[in-house]
C-alpha cells in the first residue's frame, strides 16, 4: 500500500500511456492476428492464408505492389538526393521556390496527382501527348501514363517530399570541414561530394527510401485510379476486393499480415545496412558551412530542379486547376468550355460535399492534437528517463510506423468497429485511426525537440517549487512550442490527404474529403473531381499558409 | 420479377389514359401526409446509391426536400457493388447507418430478403407506375424505381456515324482495337448483368475476343463517358443511357446506339434495410420515388420516367420501342459473382 500511495503522478501518466499506446497500435493489431488465424464461427484455422494466397493471381498483386513500391522508391530518391543535396550545399538561387515545390508536392493528395497524370499522359488525349504529336507528328504517344512505369513515376512524383526532408536535414549537418579534408587530400568538389558528403547522409537516404518503400506498398488511391485501367492489381486494391461481399475480414487479415512481415523486414534491412558503421557528422565543436559555388553548373541543377517542379506540382496542378473550371476537359481551353458549374455544384447543390470538408478539417486536427500530445509525453519520459523500460513506450509510439495504412485500418476494423467498442461510422474510429497511423511522426518530432533540452531549466523550475507536470506545462511545453507546432502541421497536412486508413472506417456521415474524391472518382467525373481537389487544397494551404507565418517556411525540418 | 416485354410498357402507355395523374406538389394525399409527419421528427435520410449518378442523385434529394421540407436526403454515391459492400460492412459490425438501398444488382435483394435484412413496404404511389415496375417482390421487399437502359455510345469526332459499331457483336471487329472504354463488374452492378447477359448470348468466348480489342477498364458502368469525353477512346461499352446524353447536353460530342442485338435492361431495385435509422422517411422516399415528382426531378438527367404519362428524356425512345436484352433475378444472383470471377482472369483486373 505505502508503494502505492508514494506512486509519483509520472509513473500514473507512464501506466495511463501504456494503456492508450496498447490499445491504438498493440491491440488492433494483435486482433488482425487473430482474426486471421480463425474462421468467421470462431474455431482455430489455417485456412485464411490458403484463402488469401491460394489464387495466383492474388500473389501477383503482391508481388506487383513490391515491384511498384520498390520502382517508386529509386525513382523518388533520383528525385530528392540531387535537389536536397543542391538546396543544402551549394549557392543554387531560387531555393524558395524549391522549397515551395516540395511543399507542393506534399501537400497534394495522391489521388489528385493521379488524376492530374491521367489528364497530362493519357495516350491519346494527354495535353503531352497532343502537343508531342501536334509537333512532330508523330501517332504513337510520347509517355503512357497507364503503364507500369507510368504508374511508378506518378507515385513518385508524390512522394519523394520525403526522402528530400530527411536527406536535407542530414546534409544540413554535414560541415564543410569533412569537404575541405577531403580537397586537401587532393579530391574536387564532385569526389568529394560522392565520396565524403553523401555516403555521411547514406542512413538518410536508406530510411527515405523506405519510408517511401512502405508507404507506396500501402497506397490505395494511385493505384485504384491508374492501375485498374492500366490492368495492374496491387496488393491494396486487392485487399479492397476481399472487402466485396461477402465481406471477408479474416481473408484480408491473412492477406495483409506478409505486408507487415515486408515492413519488418525492411526496416531490419536498413538497420543490417548501417550496422556497425560511424556516421557521425555533429560533434560538439561548431563546424563551418560554406556553401559549395556551382558557377554554370547552376543552370543544370536549376534544370533539374525546375523538372521536378514541373512534372510533380506545375503541371499536374495547373491542368487539374484547368479540368475544374471546365465543362469538359477534353476540349481545351477556350471561353465556352469555361465554367463555375462544377465549384457551384460542390458548395451549392451537392447535400454532403461541404461536411465532408469540415469533417477533413476537425478529424486532422484532431488527430494531429491527439498525436502531439501523447508523442510529447512518450517523448519526454524517455527523455528524463522517468520510469523503467520507457523504451518500450518509444517502440509503441513508432511501431505504427512499418504497418501500412490500409492494414491498420483492416486492424481497426477487425477491431473496433463491432460490439462492444461500436465505433464503426463514427468520428472517434476515423480520428483515433489517424492518431495512431501518424503517432510516429509526431514522436520522431517530439523527441528530436526534447532531444535539444537540456534538462538544466526544468531542474531550475523543480528546485523553485513546481511539481513535474507544472515543469512541464510551465517550461517544456513553452520552450517546445514551436517545433511541437511545427509537428502538428505536418501530422495535419498528411490526415487531410489520408485515404487508405479511412477507406473502411468511413460512415455517411464521417466521410472525408479523400474518400469522397475516390467516390466520385469511381464515374470518371474528373470536373467535378478536379474541384474538390482545389477546394481540399485551397483549405489546406490556407492552413499551411498561417502555420509558416507562425512558424517560418522550413517548418517542416526543424529540429527545436 | 416480371420480365420486360413490350407488352408491360404498351400496358403501361394505355393505362396513362385511364388512370388519373397522381398528387401534384404541395397537396399531399393522406397517406403520404401522415408518413411525413412522422419522418419530420427523423428528420434526414441517408441513401447509398449506385444508380444514378452523383449530381442527378443530389438533384433529387432536392426535389424531395423541396416537397417535404425539413428532410435532408445524405446521397452516399458509388457504384452498386461499392455501395452493397458499405452496407455488408455496416451490418457485419453491427451498425445502423442506411436508410435506402439502391443498386443495379438484383442478386443483392434476393440475398438480403433471405438473410430477412429488410422492411417491407409497398408505396401506394406505385399504383401509378407502368406495370413493369409495380410490383417486383410479392412480399414486398423491395421496389424497384430505375430501370437502367445500358447500350453503346462514341465519340462523334472520332467516329463517323456510318462506321460506328451498330452491335454489341461489332465491338470484336479488329478495328476497334484501343479504342473502347468499358466498366467493371467488380464495381458496377449493370456491367455484372452485362457480362451475364451477353455470356448467355454470346458466351464468354465473346469477352476472350474483347480483350483482343485491348478495352480501357473503368470501374463505374460511366466512367467511359468522360474517357470519350476526352477523346481518350472512341467507343463506350455498356455505358447508361442517361449519362451519355447528359454529356451530350452539354455540347460534348457524343452519340448513343441502341445496340441491333439487343439493349441491356437492368431492374433496378431499393429496399430499406431492417435495421433502418429512419424508416419512416425511408417509406416517405418510397412514396415520392414511385411518384410524379422523381421522374420530374430524373427528367432533366435523362433518367427514363416509369410513369406512364411522362415522356421520355429527349433524344431517347420510349421503352416500347427498344428491344431489350435482360438477365433473370436468379440469373443474375447465380451469375454476377461468376462473372467477377471470370473477368479478372481474363483482363487482369
Amino acid at each position: 500500500m505505502r508503494r502505492l500511495r508514494n506512486l509519483d503522478p509520472a509513473s500514473l501518466v507512464w501506466i495511463a500511456l501504456v494503456a492508450v499506446l496498447l490499445l491504438l497500435v498493440a491491440f488492433p493489431m494483435a486482433k488482425l492476428l487473430l482474426v486471421s488465424l480463425h474462421t468467421r464461427s470462431g474455431a482455430f484455422t489455417f485456412g485464411n492464408y490458403l484463402a488469401a494466397y491460394g489464387r495466383a493471381r492474388y500473389v501477383d498483386s503482391l508481388v506487383n505492389s513490391l515491384l511498384l513500391a520498390s520502382e517508386t522508391a529509386a525513382i523518388s530518391t533520383v528525385f530528392a538526393v540531387p535537389m536536397a543535396w543542391a538546396v543544402s550545399r551549394t549557392d543554387i538561387p531560387g531555393k524558395a521556390a524549391i522549397w515551395a515545390t516540395v511543399l507542393g508536392a506534399f501537400i497534394l493528395p495522391p489521388y489528385l496527382g493521379a488524376i492530374g497524370w491521367i489528364l497530362l499522359a493519357g495516350p491519346n488525349s494527354g495535353v503531352i501527348n497532343q502537343v508531342w504529336r501536334f509537333a512532330t507528328g508523330a501517332t504513337d504517344p510520347l509517355v503512357n501514363v497507364y503503364t507500369f512505369h507510368g504508374l511508378a513515376c506518378v507515385m513518385a512524383f508524390q512522394s519523394f517530399p520525403l526522402i528530400f526532408i530527411f536527406v536535407k536535414s542530414a546534409l544540413d549537418l554535414v560541415s564543410s570541414e569533412m569537404e575541405d579534408a577531403a580537397n586537401i587530400l587532393g579530391a574536387n568538389t564532385w569526389v568529394a561530394t560522392w565520396k565524403v558528403t553523401l555516403p555521411l547522409v547514406w542512413p538518410s537516404i536508406v530510411g527515405g527510401a523506405i519510408v517511401v518503400f512502405l508507404e507506396s506498398v500501402a497506397l490505395f488511391g494511385t493505384p485504384a485510379i491508374i492501375g485498374i485501367p492500366a490492368r495492374i492489381n496491387t496488393a491494396t486494391t486487392q485487399l479492397w476486393q476481399f472487402f466485396e461481399y461477402p465481406v471477408r475480414v479474416e481473408v484480408a487479415a491473412a492477406y495483409a499480415m506478409p505486408l507487415l512481415l515486408i515492413a519488418l523486414v525492411a526496416i531490419g534491412a536498413q538497420r543490417l545496412m548501417l550496422h556497425r558503421r560511424g556516421f557521425v557528422s555533429q560533434t560538439g565543436k561548431g563546424g563551418e558551412r560554406r556553401p559549395i559555388v556551382l558557377g554554370h553548373w547552376r543552370w543544370l541543377a536549376i534544370g533539374y530542379c525546375g523538372f521536378v517542379a514541373a512534372v510533380a506540382v506545375a503541371m499536374p496542378a495547373l491542368v487539374l486547376a484547368e479540368a475544374s473550371f471546365a465543362r469538359a476537359w477534353g476540349r481545351g481551353l477556350s471561353p465556352s468550355n469555361l465554367t463555375l458549374a462544377n465549384y457551384r455544384f460542390l458548395l451549392f447543390e451537392h447535400e454532403t460535399a461541404l461536411a465532408t470538408i469540415w469533417n477533413t478539417i476537425w478529424f486532422s486536427a484532431a488527430s494531429a492534437s491527439f498525436a502531439v500530445v501523447l508523442a510529447l509525453l512518450v517523448a519526454y519520459i524517455v527523455a528524463r528517463k522517468l520510469v523503467r523500460f520507457a523504451g518500450a513506450l518509444a517502440f509503441l509510439a513508432t511501431a505504427p510506423f512499418v504497418i501500412p495504412g490500409i492494414v491498420m485500418a483492416i486492424g481497426f476494423y477487425a477491431s473496433f468497429a463491432a460490439p462492444p467498442f461500436s465505433l464503426y461510422g463514427t468520428a472517434a474510429i476515423v480520428v483515433l485511426a489517424f492518431t495512431a497511423r501518424f503517432l510516429p511522426i509526431a514522436y520522431a518530432n517530439a523527441a528530436a525537440a526534447m532531444g535539444t533540452l537540456h534538462p538544466e531549466m526544468e531542474e531550475a523550475g523543480r528546485i523553485l517549487g513546481l511539481s513535474r507536470l507544472g515543469t512541464i506545462r510551465r517550461i517544456t511545453i513553452p520552450l517546445l512550442k514551436r517545433s511541437l507546432l511545427g509537428g502538428w502541421l505536418i501530422v495535419f497536412i498528411v490526415a487531410t490527404r489520408e485515404l487508405s486508413a479511412a477507406i473502411f472506417l468511413v460512415g455517411p456521415k464521417t466521410r472525408t474529403m479523400a474518400v469522397l474524391l475516390y467516390d466520385l472518382s469511381e464515374a470518371g467525373n474528373f470536373e467535378v473531381l478536379a474541384a474538390l481537389g482545389g477546394i481540399l487544397l485551397l483549405v489546406t494551404m490556407a492552413l499551411v499558409g498561417i502555420g509558416m507565418k507562425l512558424l517560418g517556411r522550413d517548418f517542416m525540418l526543424r529540429r527545436a | 420479377m416480371p420480365i420486360l416485354t413490350k407488352r408491360h410498357f404498351l400496358a403501361g402507355a394505355t393505362g396513362s389514359i385511364l388512370l388519373p395523374r397522381a398528387t401534384q406538389a404541395a397537396d399531399l394525399a393522406p397517406h403520404e401526409q401522415a408518413l411525413y409527419d412522422a419522418a419530420k421528427k427523423e428528420g434526414e435520410l441517408t441513401w447509398y446509391s449506385g444508380q444514378l449518378q452523383a449530381e442527378t442523385g443530389e438533384a433529387v434529394g432536392k426535389a424531395f426536400t423541396a416537397r417535404y421540407p425539413g428532410i435532408k436526403v445524405n446521397v452516399v454515391r458509388s457504384t452498386s457493388q461499392v455501395a452493397y459492400q458499405r452496407l455488408s460492412q455496416d451490418m457485419q459490425a453491427g451498425v445502423a447507418l442506411c436508410d435506402m438501398f439502391s443498386s443495379t444488382d438484383y442478386g443483392h435483394y434476393n440475398l438480403l430478403k433471405r438473410e430477412g435484412k429488410l422492411l417491407p413496404y409497398r408505396p401506394k404511389n406505385a399504383d401509378g407506375m407502368i406495370p413493369a415496375a409495380r410490383d417486383p417482390d410479392p412480399d414486398h421487399m423491395f421496389q424497384v424505381f430505375y430501370i437502367g437502359l445500358y447500350l453503346l455510345a462514341y465519340n462523334t469526332k472520332l467516329v463517323a456515324e456510318a462506321d460506328a459499331p451498330k452491335s454489341w457483336k461489332d465491338l470484336l471487329d479488329p478495328r476497334w482495337k484501343g479504342k473502347l472504354a468499358v466498366g467493371h463488374p467488380g464495381y458496377s452492378g449493370a456491367i455484372g448483368v452485362m457480362g451475364v447477359v451477353l455470356s448467355k448470348l454470346y458466351g464468354w468466348s465473346y469477352f476472350d475476343a474483347l480483350e483482343k480489342n485491348k478495352p480501357q477498364i473503368g470501374r463505374s458502368a460511366d466512367d467511359p463517358v468522360t474517357l470519350m469525353n476526352a477523346g481518350e477512346r472512341a467507343v463506350g461499352m455498356g455505358v447508361s443511357l442517361a449519362a451519355p446524353l447528359l454529356s451530350q447536353s452539354r455540347g460534348n460530342p457524343l452519340k448513343i446506339v441502341y445496340p441491333t442485338d439487343g439493349t441491356l435492361a437492368v431492374y433496378s431495385p431499393s429496399a430499406i434495410p431492417k435495421n433502418a435509422p429512419h424508416p419512416n422517411v425511408a417509406k416517405l422516399f418510397m412514396e415520392f420515388a414511385a411518384g410524379p415528382g422523381y421522374a420530374e426531378a430524373t427528367r432533366p438527367f435523362f433518367i427514363m420516367p416509369l410513369r406512364p404519362e411522362a415522356s421520355p428524356p429527349d433524344g431517347a425512345r420510349p421503352f416500347a420501342e427498344v428491344k431489350t436484352i435482360q438477365a433473370t433475378p436468379a440469373e443474375i444472383e447465380d451469375g454476377v459473382p461468376d462473372i467477377k470471377e471470370k473477368w479478372r482472369d481474363t483482363f487482369g483486373v
